[in-house]
């Protein structure tokens, strides 16, 4: 009985270090395929980056691209809902704002709403804004700006901000030279 | 799991929908309630988009179907949309008012959505996984219909 009992421990002495052996290369072998696949998720994540810088500038190169940024300041005055962008009279975008996109805004961030090609010359944006005014009630305004295109590409911004004195929202469009 | 999901869909008798297995075109609308809501604000949860018209008989019945879904596994990570295709918004929000759900109606008078999504007709359902991915379709609706939705709801939930 003694040594019925003794044999199953004996054995696990000696086993026990061959399995724990034979565990920790497959736990090698899997941190490093893990290792591995990360690697390859940067390298797919660099390379896509890079593909779209590569996009951007065969679709819209810099002598010809046109830019146009939103971005608000303050907002108590403007809820945003909606605004549409034209160029040489020719709608050439509509975004409508969701509330977290417009938090968004109006925690600094800068949205580019439009990319475009635009010939040297002179041309004209119009922006109409569309949202909720000072008093909750429905409120549309619109701002234009002409400016001239040269050789390089054209930034412009269209900036929401408060006029206090007036207690107005302020619809500006402002080329960045 | 993909393969079994278009394999049902070849399976139930309809022509296969052309855009199963491909990222489902990110929007923005208007819903009926006033707020704008994007598409991709649900990337996380299995999305049901269920396109609908005032005129269309089985639309009712397969919103209330999908109003239950959303009751039942709203919890679980489940969220659906209902996309309206009328050019009477005013005719969709009286629709909406008599069959209230509990998910947002959405409202596409210019059909913009429904072209992207090839609504070719109503209702339709439209089921997205939570990455971003249209994994199955339903061109029509039933009354025994509620069962192949549940189960399909639950295949990509427990993804």
């Amino acid at each position: 009985m003694k040594h019925l009992m003794t044999l199953p421990a004996m054995l696990l002495v000696l086993c026990g270090p061959l399995a724990a052996a034979g565990d920790e290369p497959a736990a090698t072998d899997t941190r490093a395929l893990d290792e591995e696949i990360q690697s390859i998720k940067t390298d797919a994540i660099a390379l896509n980056r890079d593909l779209s810088i590569l996009e951007e500038e065969l679709l819209f190169p810099a002598n010809t691209q046109v830019a146009v940024f939103l971005s608000m300041d303050v907002g108590d005055f403007f809820a945003l809902d909606s605004v549409e962008l034209r160029l040489d009279d020719k709608q050439v975008t509509k975004h409508l704002y969701t509330p977290r996109e417009a938090e968004a805004l109006l925690k600094g961030g800068v949205q580019r709403l439009y990319l475009g090609n635009l010939k040297v010359g002179n041309h004209e944006i119009v922006a109409l804004f569309t949202g909720k005014g000072p008093n909750g009630q429905d409120y549309s305004r619109g701002a234009s700006l002409k400016f001239e295109k040269s050789i390089g590409a054209k930034y412009l911004e269209l900036k929401i901000s408060d006029r206090q004195a007036r207690r107005q929202p302020e619809f500006e469009i402002r080329d960045w030279e | 799991m993909l393969a079994t999901l278009l394999l049902a869909a070849v399976a139930s008798g309809a022509q296969p929908y052309r855009l199963l297995g491909s990222a489902a075109p990110d929007f923005t609308l208007k819903a009926t309630s006033g707020t704008n809501l994007r598409l991709a604000e649900y990337r996380g949860q299995v999305v049901m988009l269920a396109f609908w018209g005032s005129n269309c008989g089985q639309c009712g019945d397969q919103l209330e179907a999908v109003s239950r879904l959303v009751d039942t596994y709203g919890s679980a990570g489940l969220t659906a949309l209902a996309v309206n295709v009328d050019d009477n918004v005013a005719a969709a929000a009286r629709f909406a008012a008599a069959h209230p759900v509990g998910y947002p109606m959405l409202l596409d008078p210019q059909k913009q959505v429904a072209r992207a999504y090839r609504v070719d007709n109503l209702p339709m359902l439209l089921l997205v996984d939570r990455s971003g991915t249209i994994r199955w379709a339903a061109r029509d609706y039933k009354r025994d219909s509620d069962v192949g939705y549940q189960e399909q709801v639950r295949v990509l939930l427990d993804e």
